[in-house]
């Protein structure tokens, strides 16, 4: 690691000889030990994208080309205008690497600094949803405190803020024992006036800088550098690196900053995440095309003694920036009294386009407003990992034991079985909009008062799937979260995603990304979705084993459902309704749960998909829809199509007689047929008389429609059929092995 | 007649706009109620008032208890005294216990986890000032979502004698079992009321329970709550 030098003060930094030359060249002098250090944080890969930016040019501009997109990438959240005068905001991004050392703090603060993202768009924090990764549960302790304190620092901070969490993933894969993952999502809602009144920059010269709620401190100093570094047995000394979390001042954030953009003084507002005042006051002059000169003693700290460079780089939580209008100085100030919520007038904004700071009569920083954000990019090496093909070559071996067994096992197993035992600790309903909870569909689904109009939200990834193929698997992810909110009913009006992948130095690593991009990109581009935001988390890799997480590129899109009566939920509903599976199924076991938990193989054929069938099985779906035909739907995704009808049967208590003679290819084993991960398949719930009608939009649309079986009263699945026996299953006893998993692993 | 209702909002409290929104948009039927900071409060200006719930003062010390020393709570006093309507739900009902308007402690739920989920509740006594509309022995459906609302008083038979036990926990036929209680309240007790039966504090929130959209079999049983209160009012100025 490079040392820099400067009057005496010594201290290591991350960026390369070509960079620190770079800054010597643009400043013609040595920068000053703050600025050095502003300057390593900033061209930190957590905060300038230098590894993934040119792959991330693929993504085409949202704000151009979709003209309900308000505001896009490279933004803190992004925007849509979703009608009646509301616009929402949503993004994820990552809080891995702290999670993995704190899990506790590290994820609540994950929440904390989520939250502000959306709170400096000017919008009300409605909810949140948070993909989790973990090792395996059974038998390891070390993966069970991460799980168990990762959910309480999610539920202790998104609780007490009043937000509710209304959906999530977990998967458990050995390749996340070292490196879990934790991403974190919120979603915003507010009228469209208030988020114009709060732009992310100033650029006004002469207005006020107010820096307001939690004081400055030594936590979290260097915290994204620390982020931008693989793990490692030394990473245990950098827990001084986690910030600690105030979920009541947040609280009080909140409600002040909504009073505060709400009188029309606000015209700039910035959160302090990652970076802490480094970061957001450059980017607010840089972005502005304005400058600053900001006084150090002014910044309330939180103990005696901090220098400038502690102050510049703290990331202390609950922090944000204000830039308020001359004419309303005293308005905010006495909104920020009311809420009894700590602040201070750091200075003012000036047309010298320079960064200013004053440590009493020293110049500390003064640099181009613009420097700091003007990163260069290193171009990465990638290559496809030899190991492949003798992966994707594995075949899958004749069964070990009979199907119903497997179906018993694989409805427990750890990526299948309930999750109740996590959204019980997270309050789902405060903000009385909850309207499709947690366990009752794939997607949450909120209502938005003052309107007839809905939204459902749904995150996650297959990872096993992206491992045998980035390309077709971030396609694949695409495809299942997009399913999840049209199984609820809603039409997805836009993507944000959380890349997250290995250390980009390496070129199989960076492959991965490269290609997980790629498919993302063509994907959107063909079914139209725009993608407004995204975030990269890299050196998601163990060093002492040298291996990197299965890939992740983690996407959450959120939908609109156009009236109450078009919300469809997940539980069957009435005894003699026919099922129906809607899509296709290939023999696509690989990267499948079948796989994994049954013969512990991680290879094979993963899903390849064709955007023209996807595109008319959900036109199929919306047709369905309009004419009111769908009582149930649920998409097919882990464990296949079976899993799929036993989740459905559990609420209502009901079984199902099916008969799958015709349904698929003679050249498919029953195994492939029944645990297949193909995806753009859905499971429906329909009127019987209204059989033919839906049959004939299929053919007209050229949809795969097969009517699989009818509803009945006996909990029992009786399947015949098949190329084997016919097969019985207890739906009481799939239940009981479904919630059982979970609670048996971590109550001990 | 305009019913005057204050729902006093805490640091930290964050179901006071859900209760608004209930209140104003789903009660109505006469109310506006208003929104609080809770060192702003004046009793003299309302004829009810409601301490919502959330987290006031982030519940770092233990829950309810800063907020039970803030001036709010004196003024609260004044109207305790006076016969009017107050009604604590979740932390709410923590500060009114913290503060003694109420008997008994919330102490953390048995499984050491915050919970959030419908719940059944069987109504013991009809005769409060939020509870008229409802009959002993009824069963509503009711969410609730909090850390720590295990119920506790060392004076059981003094509560019971009194008729202070307002609900408790059961199954949806109205049995009290184990199972149906959620936390390990005392007696699975989840809301009792002052001796003068005009002051109630319950875990569960009705504000959620108010609009079938939001219940899982599109029940109201929440809005009882706040019409009896309103019955209550007009009750006392008649």
């Amino acid at each position: 690691m490079p040392k820099v030098l400067s009057n005496g003060d010594e201290l290591d930094v991350d960026l390369t000889e070509p960079e620190i030359k770079q800054i010597k060249d643009l400043l013609e002098r040595a920068p000053t030990i703050t600025e050095w250090g502003m300057f390593d944080v900033m061209h930190s890969e957590h905060c300038s994208y230098k590894s993934s930016r040119p792959k991330l040019k693929l993504f085409e501009d949202a704000e151009k080309n979709y003209d309900y997109v308000l505001a896009g990438p490279g933004q803190d959240a992004g925007v849509i205008d979703i009608g009646d005068g509301f616009a929402l905001a949503f993004r994820i991004e990552s809080h891995n690497h702290p999670s993995a050392i704190e899990p506790y703090h590290g994820a609540a603060t994950g929440i904390g600094g989520i939250i502000r993202d959306i709170l400096c768009m000017g919008v009300r924090p409605i909810a949140l949803l948070d993909p989790l990764r973990f090792g395996p549960l059974k038998g390891n302790p070390h993966s069970q405190w991460l799980f168990k304190y990762v959910v309480k620092g999610i539920a202790d901070y998104g609780n007490c803020t009043g937000i509710p969490t209304i959906g999530g993933e977990v998967e458990f894969d050995k390749s996340f024992e070292s490196n879990c993952l934790v991403n974190v999502a919120c979603i915003g809602l507010g009228t469209i006036e208030d988020f114009e009144h709060a732009p992310s920059k100033a650029y006004n010269p002469g207005d006020y800088v107010i820096l307001m709620g939690g004081s400055t401190g030594r936590d979290g100093i260097h915290g994204v550098t620390f982020a931008s570094r693989t793990l490692t047995e030394m990473s245990e000394a950098d827990r001084p690196a986690v910030q600690i979390g105030d979920p009541f001042t947040k609280k009080m954030i909140i409600e002040a900053t909504l009073e505060a953009v709400k009188t029309g003084y606000v015209r700039g507002l910035k959160d302090l995440g990652g970076g802490g005042l480094s970061c957001a006051l450059s980017e607010l002059t840089g972005d502005g095309g304005t400058g600053g000169d900001i006084d150090m003693s002014k910044i309330f700290t939180r103990e005696p003694g901090m220098n400038s460079f502690e102050v510049m780089l703290s990331e202390s939580q609950e922090r944000m920036a204000f830039i308020v209008k001359p004419e309303g100085l005293e308005t905010i100030l006495d909104v920020f009294r009311k809420f009894e919520m700590a602040h201070a007038v750091i200075g003012r904004t000036d047309d010298s386009k320079v960064l200013k700071v004053k440590d009493g009569d020293y110049l500390v920083v003064n640099l181009p407003a613009t420097a700091l954000s003007d990163a260069p990019t290193i171009p990465r090496e990638e290559k496809r990992p030899e190991y492949l093909d003798e992966l994707i070559a594995q075949q899958t071996p004749e069964p070990i034991k009979g199907l119903e067994e497997i179906i018993y096992d694989l409805i427990a197993s750890e990526n299948i079985c309930s999750k109740e035992w996590v959204y019980r600790q997270y309050d789902h309903e405060v903000g009385v909009r909850s309207v499709v909870k947690c366990g009752e569909g794939d997607s949450g689904v909120l209502r938005i008062i003052g309107t007839n109009k809905f939204l459902a939200a749904s995150v996650g990834i297959n990872s096993k799937h992206c491992y045998l193929n980035p390309y077709e698997g971030a396609k694949g992810g695409l495809v299942e979260i997009c399913g999840n909110v049209i199984a609820n009913g809603a039409k997805p009006m836009a993507m944000v995603n959380c890349c997250n992948f290995g250390n980009p130095e390496i070129p199989e690593s960076f492959w991965y990304f490269s290609n997980a991009v790629k498919g993302m990109a063509d994907f959107c581009k063909q079914l139209r979705i725009p993608i407004i935001g995204g975030n990269v988390s890299f050196y998601n890799e163990d060093e002492v084993s040298k291996t990197a997480i299965k890939p992740a590129p983690v996407i959450m899109i959120v939908g609109i459902i156009e009236g109450k009566e078009k919300i469809i939920t997940l539980p069957f509903k009435k005894t003699g309704d026919d099922i129906l599976l809607i899509g296709e199924t290939k023999a696509e076991l690989g990267g499948s749960e079948y796989h994994s938990v049954i013969y512990d193989l991680e290879g094979g054929t993963s899903p390849h998909l064709d955007e023209k069938k996807i595109k008319a099985t959900w036109d199929f779906l919306f047709e369905l829809y309009k004419k009111n035909l769908v009582k149930a739907n649920h998409d097919v995704n882990k464990g296949g199509l079976m899993i799929t009808i036993a989740e459905m049967c559990f609420k209502n208590n009901l079984g199902a007689e099916l008969d799958f003679n015709g349904c698929y290819n003679d050249n498919l084993r029953d195994d492939e047929f029944l645990f297949s991960e193909s995806v753009g398949r859905f499971i429906i719930e329909t009127p019987p008389k209204d059989y033919n009608k839906i049959m004939e939009i299929a053919k007209h649309l050229n949809v795969n429609v097969k009517k699989v079986g009818n509803l009945i009263a006996n909990p029992e699945i009786y399947i015949k059929g098949l190329k084997g026996k016919n097969i019985k299953l207890d739906v009481n006893k799939m239940k009981k092995l479904h919630e059982a998993t979970i609670p048996s692993l971590m109550e001990i | 007649m305009t019913i005057k209702i204050a729902v006093i909002q805490f640091p930290g409290s964050n179901c006071d706009l859900d209760t608004l929104h209930v209140l104003n948009n789903v009660i109505s039927n006469g109310i506006e109620a208003e929104l609080i900071w809770h060192n702003h409060f004046k009793e003299a200006q309302f004829d009810g008032v409601v301490l919502p719930g959330g987290f006031s003062f982030g519940d770092y010390l233990r829950s309810g208890i800063i907020a039970a020393h803030s001036p709010a709570l004196d003024e609260a006093r004044i109207m305790l005294k006076g016969g009017k309507p107050i009604i604590g739900i979740c932390n709410g009902f923590q500060i009114l216990a913290e503060a003694q308007f109420l008997p008994g402690a919330l102490l953390r739920n048995d499984s050491l986890k915050f919970i959030c989920k419908w719940v059944n509740i069987r109504v013991e006594n009809n005769k409060t000032a939020f509870t008229s509309k409802m009959n002993i022995g009824d069963v509503l459906a009711i969410p609730i979502a909090h850390g720590e609302g295990r119920y506790y008083t060392d004076n059981l038979k003094e509560l019971e004698e009194n008729n202070q036990i307002v609900f408790r926990y059961s199954t949806e036929n109205g049995e009290l079992t184990e199972q149906a209680n959620p936390n390990g309240s005392l007696e699975s007790i989840a809301g009792v009321c002052n001796l003068e039966q005009n002051c109630l504090g319950l875990m569960p929130h009705p504000e959620r329970a108010s609009e079938p959209i939001l219940s899982p079999k599109q029940t109201m049983h929440g809005r009882l709550f706040f019409e009896s209160m309103v019955e209550f009012i007009k009750g006392r100025v008649s």
